[in-house]
């Protein structure tokens, strides 16, 4: 079955182009060029994964991010033409999984649009254990005690990846590889805010971190299980 | 005054050079300490300069109206003995000279009797004595040596005696007389020739005791000096008030000025009253004012022209997102097209890529020039950052048939440095050497010091003279305009190094000539912070043998497993300078 894919940008010429890249790997595109509306798109389109310009008319990029994370984990991969500004933290604070700059290669897009989706792959039924979390690894659960802690596929990636590893020290550059499938070095701005997002949801004080642990000067491990 | 506290600093600074010797180290120390306090303090030296003149003046004044009152005291009380000792002296002569008695026992009473009454008719507040001294030894002396009060006939020195002897006047000579406590006293000796029967001739003194004018003189000597100790004490206190009310505003106003210099632009300076101090702070307040206005619109500006700059590469980036897209799918597809076709596309997609790059580097030269650019330093090999460059490099190097080698000298060529920022560099100074190495062989040079570190990439081809390579880094400055426009490159590839190893605080160079090839040094300091100085590891141009030459392959294989991961970033708009077309044949890089 072909995934879907939501495109919120307010370029027609670029969102035809995409549309015309992404029918051309596959995948199946719908469109929605204002912010406001961008909403009420994804509930009736129910998307796999959501492409969405930063900025937008009606609806800023942000307000868009925000409001579809605080109804669903669908990954968020944000369009951006300012790089290296704070947008693009704005942007992952607000919930996005990761983000391609303009101007930007198909190969590229596909690329990103690929690694959120993770097509195909069939996990093993394992369980891991981080401090005092146990993760159900094919069913996609975390749990502490008897409550279950919900988290996107990008948070549960990052907490995989970290507790199948206990005795490894990642760094930033390891993660982005690992879980974002990044191969040559990119924005660790990814990583930073994505742990600290990660840690308010799994840490019982966030000030205080018990389950993702900073390695200062070298990155982050795995809370002893 | 003013000249004063100029000159002294200057004798203070050439004594201590002077200074030479290792054995007066301490105390050329010492001095310097001194002399620092000297130079930084106006009030100390102002207040020692008063002192030091203070004592001066005083001192010659003392002396000369010493000077005055003792000649003065002394003129007086001369004139008054002089006068004295002339009446008695001549007393004397007549008595002893009308004298007939024949008979010793009577002239001894007359001379007894003449002396005492002499010595005792004193008018003035000293005291005298006489002496009267027989000039020629005879056998029929009625009178040996007769004195008053004991005086001792050696007090009159030889001279007098020989003048009284020799003349028939009356003869004076200052002496110093023997006091009780084993000291002496100055006096004055009067003396002249008298004849006592039988007709010997005797010398007769009057001796006076100035030593009640002496101690005058101590007493104004003593008040004199007190009094000079107090005027340099009061001169030095009205000193140490006067220059602490000028010197408080101005050391105020120094502060001020420093806290504005660092940067702190709403310092001002306290105005109290109307008087000079008064106007120098109210000019500086206006002058701060005026800083602070500009500063503060330029600031406003660079946020204008940041924003404007920012729009216009959203703005730009979207149709260009779009325009390339299009193009890739197109140039994807060329082999389905008919030749004319196929060749525009080819035109189309590597104009687009370099359209896009140069609006990159458009930006990032605008991102400098805006002073948004940051240093994320952390500690990193260029070993390996060169040879990871030059893997990265090598599909343009295959393409124009070129090899790269690396040079490593020296051990640790570890630094503090933002190694996003420096790969960037070497990049550029890489694939320049490539595009015009004619395709012979580069060479990367790397060598450090103690406190930099140093890479050089050196090419065989064209080179380019002095005056060239002086322009090199000029914005879009290009060494044959005609063909460069066929190759890659904004024409701000080195603009951009500059920049970025400005940032740095480090040094870009370029070397070339004609013919022999080009070589670019570029040198940073080993910790973040620091700035090299004139000197660089490695001396322009290189100086190296073939056999020192390493392949990239080489030092990758050296490298420790764990940081294998941690292989330096690429932007993806740098990339596509480098990007290897895909119509090249594919080479293994071994």
């Amino acid at each position: 079955m072909k995934a879907r894919i939501l495109v919120v940008d307010d370029d027609e010429a670029l969102s035809e182009m995409i549309g015309i890249v992404l029918r051309n790997d596959g995948f199946e595109p719908t469109f929605c060029a204002d912010g406001a509306q961008a909403l009420d798109m994804f509930r009736s389109t129910r998307p796999d994964l959501v492409l969405l310009d930063l900025m937008l008319p009606g609806m800023d990029g942000i307000e868009v991010c925000k409001a579809i994370r605080g109804e669903s984990d669908t990954p968020i991969v944000m369009l951006t033409a300012k790089s290296d500004t704070s947008d693009v933290v704005r942007g992952l604070e607000a919930g996005a999984d990761d983000y391609v700059p303009k101007p930007f290669k198909p190969a590229e897009l596909v690329a990103r649009v690929r690694a959120r989706l993770r097509e195909g792959e069939q996990r093993a039924p394992e369980t891991l254990k981080i401090a005092d979390l146990s993760i159900d690894v094919a069913g996609h659960q975390v749990t502490r005690g008897d409550s279950s802690i919900p988290l996107t596929p990008l948070e549960f990636d990052l907490l995989v990846a970290l507790a199948r590893k206990p005795w490894q020290v990642f760094t930033r550059e390891m993660l982005l590889e690992e879980v974002w499938g990044y191969r040559h070095q990119a924005d660790t701005r990814l990583v930073n805010v994505h742990v600290q997002r990660l840690r308010s949801k799994v840490e019982k004080d966030p000030e205080n971190p018990q389950v993702v642990l900073t390695v200062r000067g070298v990155g982050y491990k795995a809370g002893q299980a | 005054m003013t000249e004063g506290p100029a000159s002294v600093p200057e004798q203070a600074e050439a004594d201590s050079s002077g200074l030479g010797s290792r054995a007066r180290d301490a105390a050329g120390t010492v001095r310097r300490a001194v002399h620092r306090r000297w130079a930084a303090s106006l009030q100390l030296r102002t207040v020692v300069i008063t002192a030091v003149l203070t004592m001066v003046s005083a001192a010659v004044l003392a002396l000369f109206l010493t000077q005055q009152i003792t000649s003065g005291l002394f003129q007086s009380r001369f004139d008054q003995v002089e006068a004295e000792s002339n009446r008695g002296l001549s007393t004397a002569r007549s008595i002893f000279g009308n004298s007939v008695s024949s008979d010793p026992d009577d002239t001894v009473q007359l001379v007894e009797d003449t002396l005492n009454s002499l010595a005792g008719q004193t008018g003035a507040t000293v005291g005298r004595d006489l002496l009267l001294i027989p000039i020629e030894q005879s056998q029929n002396l009625y009178v040996g040596t007769r004195t008053t009060n004991n005086l001792d006939a050696g007090v009159i020195p030889e001279a007098l005696a020989q003048a009284v002897q020799d003349g028939t006047g009356t003869y004076w000579q200052s002496i110093s007389l023997p006091d009780s406590g084993g000291g002496t006293n100055p006096g004055l000796a009067f003396g002249t020739r008298v004849t006592l029967p039988p007709g010997n001739v005797y010398a007769l003194y009057m001796v006076y005791d100035l030593s009640s004018v002496q101690q005058t003189l101590d007493y104004l000597m003593r008040v004199l000096v007190v009094a000079g100790a107090m005027l340099v004490m009061m001169n030095s206190l009205i000193a140490v008030y006067v220059t602490r009310s000028v010197v408080r505003p101005v050391s105020q106003a120094a502060l001020t000025a420093e806290s504005l210099s660092s940067g702190d632009l709403s310092v001002r300076m306290p105005v109290h009253g109307e008087d000079e101090m008064a106007r120098l702070g109210t000019s500086f307040n206006r002058m701060a004012d005026n800083i602070q206005d500009q500063i503060t619109q330029l600031a406003e500006l660079s946020q204008i022209q940041q924003r404007f700059v920012s729009d216009v590469s959203h703005e730009l980036r979207t149709p260009l997102t779009t325009v390339r897209m299009a193009a890739e799918v197109l140039y994807d597809s060329r082999e389905d097209f008919d030749p004319v076709n196929r060749r525009s596309t080819e035109l189309l997609y590597h104009q687009v890529e370099r359209f896009q790059a140069l609006l990159a580097d458009l930006l990032e030269i605008t991102r400098f020039d805006a002073g948004a650019a940051t240093v994320a330093a952390e500690r990193t090999d260029l070993l390996h950052l060169a040879a990871d460059v030059v893997l990265t490099a090598q599909p343009l190097a295959s393409k124009a048939d070129t090899e790269v080698f690396l040079v490593p000298s020296g051990t640790d060529v570890t630094a503090e440095v933002d190694p996003r920022r420096i790969e960037r560099i070497v990049r550029n100074l890489i694939n320049n050497a490539i595009e015009h190495g004619e395709g012979r062989p580069v060479d990367v040079i790397l060598g450090s010091d103690e406190d930099s570190v140093a890479i050089i990439v050196r090419d065989h081809g064209i080179g380019m003279s002095a005056e060239q390579a002086s322009r090199v880094f000029d914005r879009f400055w290009r060494a044959d305009p005609a063909r460069a426009r066929t190759t890659g490159g904004s024409g701000l590839g080195l603009s951009i190094a500059t920049e970025d190893t400005r940032l740095h605080h480090g040094r870009l160079d370029a070397w070339g000539e004609p013919g022999e090839g080009s070589a670019f040094r570029l040198t940073i300091p080993r910790r973040s912070g620091d700035a090299v100085g004139e000197g660089s590891p490695l001396q322009l141009p290189p100086v190296y043998t073939e056999d020192q030459r390493r392949r990239p392959t080489d030092i990758e294989s050296t490298e420790p497993a764990g940081t294998a991961g941690l292989v330096l970033p690429d932007r993806v708009h740098e990339q596509a300078l480098v990007r290897r077309p895909p119509e090249t044949p594919t080479e293994e890089v071994r």
